[in-house]
């Protein structure tokens, strides 16, 4: 049976780090996708991915709350991102190829917020829609995998949908806010 | 139906699952509430945007590398340095700063040699679970040329599909097979199917021909894991394991064993064939039924790991279809055989390696075929219709591999202007003593 992601970091700094294996199973996926609309391309993607995990585990315990694990390997991916782009940019340091990457880094912003707004849903809403999408199980399958009847699964899917589009729809908002807060600056 | 009850059913209704009447329902609902319309409409949007976010990561399998960078990590000589700023932080679970950094420090150093021991165990377990096989059928890929040797590794070609199918009861009976060669062992002979039009014929049955013994060594599960684990044991070669979660979501143990050849970088062997490789094996077993389910091999390079096999069809104790077993050659197939003394066969026989490959390049660049065919058994139509009019630019120096074949390295210009370089396999003939093709054109 699935635990929460609470209960597999408390298992991974109680001696049994290899479980560490069944939370990078859980999130790989969305992770990778996240970080394949901040970098320029998908093996970079994949590196920064793999490299997120490994830091991740190292700093288990400095995390305070195990149950918020999604969204603070999402903040450690944005770094890892950041730190791939600027290293990037050290080694290319022709200005034209700068600005090229530069495009490409951000041509893809309004996807990213994604894996954002899914941190922020309820763990097992976020669990269906991982299930459902990231890794392209049928409801019948999800239904399956997590002992659940068909129709808690379609009526949870639902609700985790509303949550989401309501949660993106808050983060356009916060984010329009700021760059009318920014642009009356700049003028 | 109200609103909450239209929305808890939206997935349903979108993905066909709801029944006729609550169907009708959520739609009268929908033709009469605006709100719950628009949301409906905005479900397809995100629907979506996510369905193509699952498959921009639909390939993505990273638990293996993950696992292996972090035990590399922590083993690392500048552990010290994590272990300092580990002790430095301010630790917020409940631990003070000193019993924290023991946990911690014992987590690292103790629960891994455990974790060796378990994934040893999982390995005897493996075995054990495999120890009377009747027959089995091995489904893989493997990145190589499609006609060429069977053990060939070539990490910068395609996956090509390989495929093992083993009767060891009531006789022993098997096939390899890939694209474009094949090798049929029907209990009584041996014949070896090079697509288009080469075949060769063993008048006896073999446990294992033409480069396949890798293969064959590798459906020999049980034996397979056994010599793992005395390798493990005697070289110590490293092994960790992880835990992770497969497809069918059931629980799995995933053993990864660090496979070293003991050949320098600078051998020109080095990496070409599985027995001459530093390769990672990745086993995958079943927590419940404790079979092993899938392998991968990943070549050390210079440039990095790559995956250049996977296993991920493992059938055992299955009835196979007799018909496997039979292999009928097309009309137009040339066959090896015993290949005949010649009246100045000592000339041939004294050759080394080089001058027989510089002897039948030149050959075929004259197109002189009666000369050509002393190196082949037999020449096809495809070989002279690929070598003939071709321009040596350089032969190399021979390596002798394993099974007492030397290849040599060459350069040539074909007709048609496509430069290749490759290698050329070269064998003795036990009668005549004379060097004959046996792989790399």
């Amino acid at each position: 049976m699935d635990l929460t992601d609470k209960e597999y970091v408390e298992r991974c700094r109680d001696g049994h780090p290899e479980d560490f294996g069944l939370l990078v199973t859980r999130y790989q996926k969305s992770l990778f996708a996240y970080l394949a609309a901040r970098v320029e391309n998908l093996p970079q993607a994949e590196e920064a991915a793999q490299e997120s995990f490994v830091r991740a585990f190292l700093s288990l315990p400095k995390l305070r709350k195990p149950e918020s694990f999604y969204s603070w390997l999402l903040g450690i991916g944005s770094r890892v991102a950041r730190e791939q782009f600027r290293a990037e940019l050290h080694r290319r340091r022709d200005a034209e190829t700068a600005e090229t990457m530069m495009t490409s880094a951000t041509s893809e912003t309004e996807n990213y917020p994604l894996e954002e707004a899914l941190a922020a849903l309820p763990e097992n809403h976020r669990q269906m829609i991982l299930l459902r999408y990231y890794e392209g199980l049928s409801c019948q399958e999800v239904a399956t995998r997590l002992g659940l009847p068909l129709g808690t699964v379609t009526k949870t899917l639902s609700r985790a949908y509303l949550l989401l589009r309501h949660e993106l729809e808050a983060r356009d908002f916060r984010e329009s806010g700021e760059q009318t807060v920014n642009q009356g600056k700049q003028s | 139906m109200n609103c909450a009850d239209c929305r808890d059913n939206f997935i349903a209704s979108v993905e066909g699952l709801l029944d006729h009447d609550q169907s009708l329902q959520c739609q009268a609902h929908l033709e009469t509430c605006a709100a719950c319309r628009t949301e409906y409409k905005a479900l397809a949007g995100l629907q979506r945007r996510l369905v193509a976010r699952g498959q921009a990561a639909a390939g993505v399998r990273m638990v293996e590398p993950v696992m292996r960078r972090i035990h590399a990590e922590q083993f690392k000589p500048e552990r010290e340095s994590i272990m300092t700023k580990l002790f430095k932080h301010r630790w917020g679970f409940g631990l003070s700063a000193a019993a924290g950094a023991a946990a911690i420090l014992s987590f690292i150093l103790i629960a891994m040699p455990k974790a060796q021991a378990q994934a040893v165990a999982i390995m005897t377990k493996g075995a054990q679970a495999v120890a009377k096989l009747t027959s089995i059928h091995l489904r893989g890929q493997v990145r190589t040329l499609p006609g060429d040797n069977f053990s060939l590794i070539m990490p910068d070609q395609g996956f090509v599909t390989i495929e093992l199918w083993k009767q060891f009861e009531p006789g022993l009976k098997w096939r390899v097979e890939k694209p474009g060669r094949v090798v049929v062992m029907d209990g009584q002979s041996t014949l070896l199917f090079i697509k288009p039009d080469f075949g060769y014929k063993v008048p006896q049955p073999t446990p294992s021909a033409f480069d396949t013994q890798w293969l064959h060594e590798m459906a020999n599960l049980n034996k397979t894991l056994e010599t793992e684990l005395t390798a493990i044991k005697s070289r110590n070669w490293p092994i960790t394991l992880t835990q992770e979660q497969g497809a069918d979501g059931k629980a799995k143990s995933v053993v990864s064993v660090e496979a070293r050849s003991g050949l320098g970088a600078d051998d020109y062997l080095h990496n070409k064939f599985f027995s001459t490789a530093d390769t990672r094996r990745v086993y995958t077993f079943d927590n419940q039924s404790e079979l092993l389910e899938s392998v991968q091999i990943y070549l050390h390079a210079p440039a990095g790991d790559q995956l250049v096999f996977k296993l991920d069809e493992i059938d055992s104790n299955q009835p196979i279809d007799p018909s496997v077993f039979q292999l009928q050659l097309p009309a137009n197939v040339s066959m090896g055989g015993a290949m005949p003394m010649l009246p100045d066969n000592e000339k041939y026989a004294a050759m080394t390696s080089e001058q027989a490959a510089r002897a039948l390049f030149d050959a075929c660049a004259r197109e002189d075929w009666t000369e050509a065919a002393k190196f082949f058994n037999p020449l096809t139509d495809t070989v002279k219709q690929l070598l003939g009019g071709l321009q040596v630019v350089s032969l190399g120096t021979h390596t002798t591999l394993s099974n007492g074949a030397e290849i040599v390295p060459y350069d040539i210009t074909l007709k048609n202007g496509e430069n290749k370089k490759w290698n050329v396999g070269l064998k003795r003939d036990p009668t005549t003593h004379r060097w004959f093709v046996d792989g790399g054109i």
